[in-house]
């Protein structure tokens, strides 16, 4: 029996020898990710731990930074013309992507057009180009050939949309190397890097790691770290655990292990912490249950709900009150708006007026959710009960069941987000609640609000803009339409010989100017 | 044809029991692929999230996976595939084949379970037949209370205490991983215990029973010394027995390792079967219980074989026939 042993323990060796440590980069920052990303591919991906990673290996026409400011990253300024319906973007030069060819307007338009081109098998990002003159030609396969992008010279380009469309500057669209494909063909991704950022993909060994190395020649300057790599750690306990033991420098905390990692006086001084830019709210759909369709009933059931226990108890202090539908950190959030209060008396007094006095009169409604919000639920259905009086059931449905009856508009009420896809208040305005979106959950209507977003879309003056974003807002605050539920936080831990990892709403920035000591 | 050139029996029994592999592979595929169609839970929600409702980018990603397709269609498609070796697309990494998602994870799982094996079987062997042999002496009892606190003790609880012990405390190996030595070092030690103290009641018990044998009293009655008697006709009595129970201690070993990858972090086909059923990715489930029952049926192949070989009576009796 003692030569099985051997032969393991020999096939074990050269496990370990074929993956030696050697390889891979010496100072490099070590984060978890909690899965594999579904593809490395900038074009095909839509998934989060992907863009976790891509974001490092990619840049667009500008980045952002924490306190949700925009600045110029692939571009380094731009016009905007009749009156938002084009752009001339000024492109930065001597930017190299890593193959070492140097990035230019035709670099731009060869994204665009195979963002578009149907057999790309593109993720989300490609609807951010929906209103490019000839987008719709493109992604049918009539033509290759992009019509809305004119490449003007080497460093300018200029685009034209078919309606006003001033934000397309800030929109998360990674630039790619035009000359890739032609250099490697179509498997060019576990071969290459196609990207422009500080680092450089290496790199993946599936169920593992992501390895990332440094690109010397980046155009902010090389970074101080040899590279960054991603360990694959599905479960948060064996993260936490590596990162106790010194197998990780920064741990991206998910919800699992939020309380572990609160209550720990050790953590105290190694924890980042930061409102998620995620707009959640309480769905209240008008068409399934008559009772929402009154102001009164909408507004009581807001009012019912006591946020500041809700984060202390439930969420253990890791969430954030949210008054409004936009998210600090975001361009556009207003920070002036009133507090939401806890008022049962209110509600209770509202809940009356509307004609169902101690909930009388109303047809039980269930509330449904995904598991992981469970919890959650269950504290509102009970308090409604106890505040309002209403029967409400809880119902737990699992995630795909869940929004395929969203999809069809089936579902009554319910705690739902929206998580911003780039940093401005547009993207929960035009997604959550603007009439055709097909994101509307609540099939919420008002032709006014819909004008002001249409009017912010064409609006170039920031100021300007931020006063209508302000406007849309109040109108669906002032028409209780939904009630704002905290945000979760964003949680992070880094060691103490790591510097310059920074926090954003949108997760950890790109690691270009973090330092090892 | 067979009685015309002389195959040997032997040959002839492997043949006949692989032939009857096929229904029972045949069987499987329809039933995972039933199960799997029977679920909650449209792919392309899978795969898109809240993003579906987009309907272009739904329709486009229902016609990729053949989505839109009858359901006889689907199956055929996926059993041809599956013949040729190709179990379809993952749900999760959209795009990428499930062969692909599953290549590394392959040869590390049954790695695993090899070396826990090889560590189980001496080490259970041993300490049954100890406590056989030294019945009822405080060396017996002993045994048998490590044995029931092996069986009992969770191993997620032994994994924590010995992560806690020698990779936090003690700082000898490391938390999590695969591909060094150190890093192999707990997961086997922990996916062997469960298995080395099943094994070990197993032996104690055939053991205990072979001791009373007729054939032991004669061996001793001859002048036989003690560990010959044991070691030589007892030990092979138990042999037979205990490869029987192959298959069950293969099935807790399996069993164990899905805890066992997800806590060490080892990207086997345990902790991808575990994520996929999370995730919803049933492709990538499906070609994973299709894998195992090939597995199991090949374990069992083997152990009949196995057996047949070992035991000149069984041997007689069976290819015989």
């Amino acid at each position: 029996m003692g030569e099985y042993w051997h032969s393991a323990a020999i096939l074990a060796l050269g496990l370990g020898i074929l993956s030696a440590p050697g390889m891979l980069p010496a100072h490099a920052l070590r984060v978890n990710v909690e899965a594999d990303p579904a593809t490395m591919d900038s074009i095909a991906s839509s998934d989060k731990v992907a863009n976790v990673i891509l974001k490092n290996v990619y840049e667009g026409f500008t980045g952002e930074r924490g306190d949700g400011t925009i600045v110029p990253a692939l571009a380094t300024s731009w016009d905007v013309l009749s009156q938002g319906k084009a752009i001339r973007f000024h492109l930065r030069t001597g930017v190299l992507f890593h193959s070492g060819r140097a990035f230019t307007a035709k670099d731009v338009k060869y994204t665009f057009e195979t963002l578009l081109a149907p057999e790309s098998r593109s993720g989300v990002t490609a609807e951010y180009l929906d209103d490019v003159v000839g987008a719709a030609d493109v992604r049918s396969g009539k033509t290759k050939e992009l019509e809305g992008v004119r490449i003007i010279d080497d460093h300018t380009v200029e685009i034209r949309f078919t309606k006003p469309d001033v934000l397309f500057p800030i929109y998360p669209i990674q630039f790619m190397d035009s000359g890739i494909v032609a250099e490697l063909g179509p498997d060019w991704m576990s071969k290459a890097s196609a990207g422009t950022g500080a680092f450089k993909f290496k790199r993946w060994r599936r169920g593992e790691e992501v390895d990332l190395e440094a690109n010397q020649s980046y155009w902010g300057g090389a970074p101080k770290i040899d590279g960054v790599r991603f360990l694959i750690v599905p479960n948060l306990d064996t993260a936490l655990s590596q990162y106790d033991a010194g197998e990780l420098d920064v741990l991206d905390v998910q919800e699992a292990i939020f309380r572990r990692v609160l209550r720990d006086a050790r953590y105290a001084d190694q924890i980042q912490k930061t409102p998620r830019a995620q707009s959640r709210y309480l769905g209240m759909n008008q068409n399934l249950y008559a009772p929402f369709k009154d102001i009164r009933v909408r507004q009581a059931i807001s009012l019912s709900i006591d946020r500041d226990a809700l984060i202390r108890g439930l969420y253990d202090g890791a969430a954030y009150p949210l008054n409004g539908v936009i998210t600090p950190g975001i361009e556009g959030f207003n920070p002036d708006l009133p507090a939401l209060k806890y008022d049962p008396e209110k509600a209770r007094k509202l809940l009356a007026q509307a004609g169902y006095p101690g909930g009388k009169g109303m047809p039980p409604i269930d509330i449904s959710c995904t598991p992981p919000y469970k919890d959650e639920i269950t504290y509102y259905a009970s308090q409604f009960h106890r505040v309002l009086g209403m029967h409400v059931t809880v119902n737990v449905v699992e995630r795909t069941t869940f929004i395929r009856e969203m999809n069809i508009g089936k579902v009554a009420f319910f705690p739902w987000g929206w998580t911003a896809g780039y940093p401005d208040a547009l993207s929960y305005l035009l997604e959550m609640w603007y009439g055709r979106s097909p994101y509307n959950r609540s099939q919420w209507r008002n032709a006014r609000y819909d004008a002001v977003i249409d009017e912010a879309q064409a609006t170039v003056d920031s100021r300007q803009r931020f006063a209508l974003y302000h406007t849309a807002e109040k109108i669906l605050m002032d028409d209780w339409v939904t009630a704002p539920l905290p945000m979760t936080a964003i949680i992070g831990l880094r060691k103490p010989n790591v510097k310059n990892v920074r926090l954003t709403p949108f997760g950890f920035e790109p690691f270009k100017d973090v330092e090892i000591h | 044809m067979l009685r015309s050139i002389s195959v040997p029996p032997i040959f002839k029994f492997i043949l006949r029991r692989m032939m009857g592999m096929l229904p029972i592979l045949a069987l499987v595929l329809v039933v995972t692929f039933l199960a799997a169609h029977a679920l909650p839970g449209d792919p392309v929600q899978v795969m898109l999230s809240d993003h579906s409702a987009n309907l272009q980018m739904a329709l486009r990603l229902r016609a990729q996976y053949g989505l839109d397709q009858p359901l006889w269609r689907q199956f055929i498609a996926y059993a041809v595939g599956v013949l040729h070796g190709d179990f379809g697309l993952s749900f999760l990494q959209v795009g990428v084949p499930v062969t692909e998602v599953l290549r590394e994870a392959v040869t590390i799982s049954p790695l695993l379970a090899l070396a826990a094996l090889a560590l189980a079987l001496p080490l259970g062997t041993l300490a049954g037949v100890l406590a056989a042999v030294r019945r009822n002496t405080w060396v017996d009892h002993t045994i048998i209370v490590v044995l029931v606190a092996g069986l009992s003790i969770p191993n997620f609880a032994i994994a924590t205490f010995l992560v806690y012990s020698f990779a936090l405390k003690l700082e000898i190996l490391p938390v999590a991983g695969w591909g060094s030595l150190e890093q192999a070092v707990l997961p086997v030690v922990v996916l062997a215990i469960p298995s080395a103290a099943y094994i070990a009641r197993l032996a104690r018990t055939f053991m205990l029973e072979a001791l009373q044998q007729d054939y032991i009293r004669t061996a001793r009655a001859k002048g036989l010394r003690e560990r010959l008697v044991i070691g030589r006709h007892a030990l092979r009595n138990i042999a037979v027995p205990l490869m029987t129970s192959a298959g069950v201690i293969f099935g807790g070993l399996v069993s164990n390792a899905f805890v066992v990858e997800t806590i060490f972090n080892i990207p086997g086909l345990g902790r991808i079967a575990i994520d996929s059923i999370f995730a919803r990715d049933y492709p990538v489930t499906m070609a994973i219980v299709v894998l195992f029952t090939v597995f199991f049926l090949f374990i069992n192949l083997a152990v009949d074989f196995a057996c047949v070989m070992i035991d000149p009576r069984l041997r007689a009796r069976t290819l015989a026939s």
